[in-house]
């Protein structure tokens, strides 16, 4: 909202209006001849102004009857009304408006400022431009994907808060020669992005550049040289398998294939491998897995599933010197290390040392708490023999009891997963 | 029914059945308005609110200015014979594209980052012409089209000042919604079963 104090008179931009085809004209403002009625004309019309100027207006009233007065007409900007200290009758017919320090506009389409008659009808309007120029676009960063586009995207100058509607149009042109071409598909990867799909050249230099424009003024962007080749990036690789090596419990063998699509080209592909526990989000990342496609996992727990991507960097492409640009990781491929047979290894299986018959209560409840335990804990081999094993035993230990009451006859304590978290 | 044109009465003897196909016809055609005049009210309140306060706050009523070509449907015609209510709609619904067209140019100058209202507009053009062709063709297999060449509906209005063609967009929304919604009211008339 404005501040209350009128101002100087503002140097607003006034932008002509536009030429009219021959059309009758729906104007707010026209005169209707005989029909009684007053409208108005606001000056000026659609002023486009830097936040924190001033503006001067006026809103001149004509009808017919001849004789419309400036009384009571007031000003609304936005639908709010504003304070009759910011205006003033200049003669019998015009009403004046000062505004100072104007705010960024609220919406694209302008600010709606509107002059009212007495009984709160409108009879003229003005859309009000407050904003910034457009600050220099910069961080421009481009990527080839398989060498047959390119794409770029860029930060806009200013965080991109002019206010006003602000163009941005990437250009660009071979280094030596050629035109100034202007990118043509926006918006592909986020709001600041444009697609080059076809007919570029390899082994000789672009030029890119972003520029930045609005009613209040343009800005260009940095130049960018780049060879598509240093820019290139390709598919994941797809065909990820990983499987068990064997019966080691703490190795997974991962295996893929080079992304097809430069699979002729790709001598000196890198490849980075990153794994991660089930149930965990950290994920581990194996580099300098140098033009392979195959690589083996080791130190892993065991008895545990991993998650396991691979991604692409198609290095030295056609000679390039540049690092190249990593793929997106592939989908994730899941496999698990075998359990661990040695004991007290992450819970393996409860083994009984040797046990005596017994009978004992509430079996049906303890049947269904054994088939609980089987599916989530770490002990396979749980039975009613055990606790009957178990029952037995503390039945002639009965100081034992006292002591170890909960601990299983071997020693350990029985481990259970519990719910996945 | 009687086959003369300007004689479709709805309170015609009973034993008279419109043929299956032209019923069918004239139930697909009232259902199209049926709910075209819901997008009409959608597009008209998503207009408003890319057009900031006033426009949309309670009470906001700017001049009802007229829009060259066509005017707002008036109560009086609803005196009029049945026939002639509808190809006063065939008329509003053939005049109306342009306009919105004008309305979308328009708002893709000054809500260029508004794509839904944007195409909204665009298919309310293409709407309003299948709308207004459905009608005629119920009137021509009703034996009462109208006579000779409909005259070219008038290139649409535009309007010099943002503010006013801000007005001007809101008008064009509002007479598409009103003339929707008064097909939709003629056609149920002729809808077998429907109110009389």
């Amino acid at each position: 909202m404005p501040a209350g104090s009128p101002g100087p008179a503002a140097q607003s931009a006034r932008r002509p209006p536009p030429l009219l085809p021959l059309l009758l004209l729906c104007v707010l403002g026209a005169p209707r001849a005989g029909s009684g009625a007053h409208t108005a004309v606001i000056s000026p019309q659609d002023p486009t102004l830097l936040i924190g100027s001033s503006l001067q207006a006026t809103c001149s009233v004509h009808g017919d009857p001849p004789g419309a007065t400036a009384e009571g007409l007031y000003w609304t900007l936005n639908g709010r009304r504003l304070a009759p200290e910011l205006s003033r009758v200049l003669n019998a017919s015009t009403l004046a408006l000062a505004l100072a320090n104007l705010n960024g506009s609220r919406q694209q389409s302008g600010d709606n400022l509107v002059c009212h008659a007495r009984d709160g009808s409108i009879l003229a309007g003005s859309c009000l431009y407050v904003g910034l120029p457009p600050e220099k676009p910069f961080n421009i960063s481009c990527w080839s994907k398989n060498m047959k586009d390119l794409t770029c995207r860029w930060t806009p100058g200013a965080h991109g808060e002019t206010f006003l509607h602000t163009n941005y149009s990437l250009k660009y042109k071979l280094r030596w020669y050629g035109q100034d071409n202007t990118c043509e598909e926006y918006h592909t990867v986020g709001p600041h992005s444009c697609h080059i799909p076809k007919d570029l050249a390899l082994f000789t230099p672009y030029e890119i550049w972003v520029e930045a424009t609005n009613r209040l003024g343009s800005a260009r962007s940095d130049v960018l040289t780049l060879d598509i080749l240093d820019v290139v990036t390709t598919d994941p690789p797809p065909d990820v398998h990983v499987s068990r090596v064997g019966g080691l419990e703490d190795q997974l063998s991962v295996r893929w294939v080079s992304p097809p699509a430069l699979k002729d080209f790709l001598f000196q592909a890198k490849y980075q491998i990153r794994y991660r526990v089930e149930d965990s989000v950290d994920w581990k990342v194996v580099d300098d897995v140098s033009n392979q496609t195959s690589c083996r996992l080791a130190g892993l727990k065991p008895g545990t599933v991993y998650f396991v991507q691979v991604r692409c960097n198609p290095f030295g492409i056609y000679g390039s010197k540049k690092a190249g640009i990593w793929s997106e990781w592939s989908h994730p491929t899941a496999a698990s290390t075998p359990r661990s047979e040695r004991p007290g290894l992450g819970g393996g299986a409860c083994e009984p040392r040797g046990g005596e018959p017994s009978s004992g209560p509430v079996r049906r409840e303890l049947k269904q708490f054994l088939g609980w335990l089987k599916k989530h804990a770490y002990c396979s081999n749980l039975s009613f023999r055990l606790y009957d094993q178990w029952r037995a035993w503390m039945q002639k230990s009965h100081k034992t009891r006292n002591q170890d009451e909960g601990i299983l006859p071997s020693g350990r304590r029985g481990t259970a997963r519990g719910p996945a978290r | 029914m009687s086959r003369r044109e300007g004689s479709l009465d709805p309170q015609a003897d009973s034993s008279v059945s419109l043929l299956p196909h032209l019923e069918a016809k004239i139930r697909q055609t009232h259902s199209l308005a049926h709910l075209l005049t819901k997008y009409a009210e959608q597009l008209l309140q998503e207009y408003v609110q890319h057009q900031g306060d006033p426009f949309g706050l309670p009470g906001f009523s700017p001049p009802r200015l007229p829009v060259a070509g066509l005017s707002a449907p008036a109560p009086s015609q609803a005196g009029l014979p049945l026939p002639e209510r509808l190809r006063l709609d065939a008329a509003a619904l053939a005049a109306l594209p342009p306009m919105l067209d004008a309305v979308r140019r328009r708002q893709a100058e000054l809500n260029p980052h508004a794509p839904r209202l944007l195409r909204h507009l665009e298919d309310a053009a293409r709407q309003a012409r299948a709308l207004g062709a459905a009608v005629e063709t119920v009137l021509a297999a009703l034996g009462a089209a109208a006579r000779g060449p409909r005259p070219e509906p008038p290139a649409a209005a535009t309007a010099a000042g943002v503010f006013p063609a801000k007005v001007l967009g809101l008008r064009v929304c509002g007479l598409y919604r009103d003339w929707v919604s008064r097909t939709e009211g003629d056609l149920s008339q002729l809808v077998p079963g429907g109110p009389a």
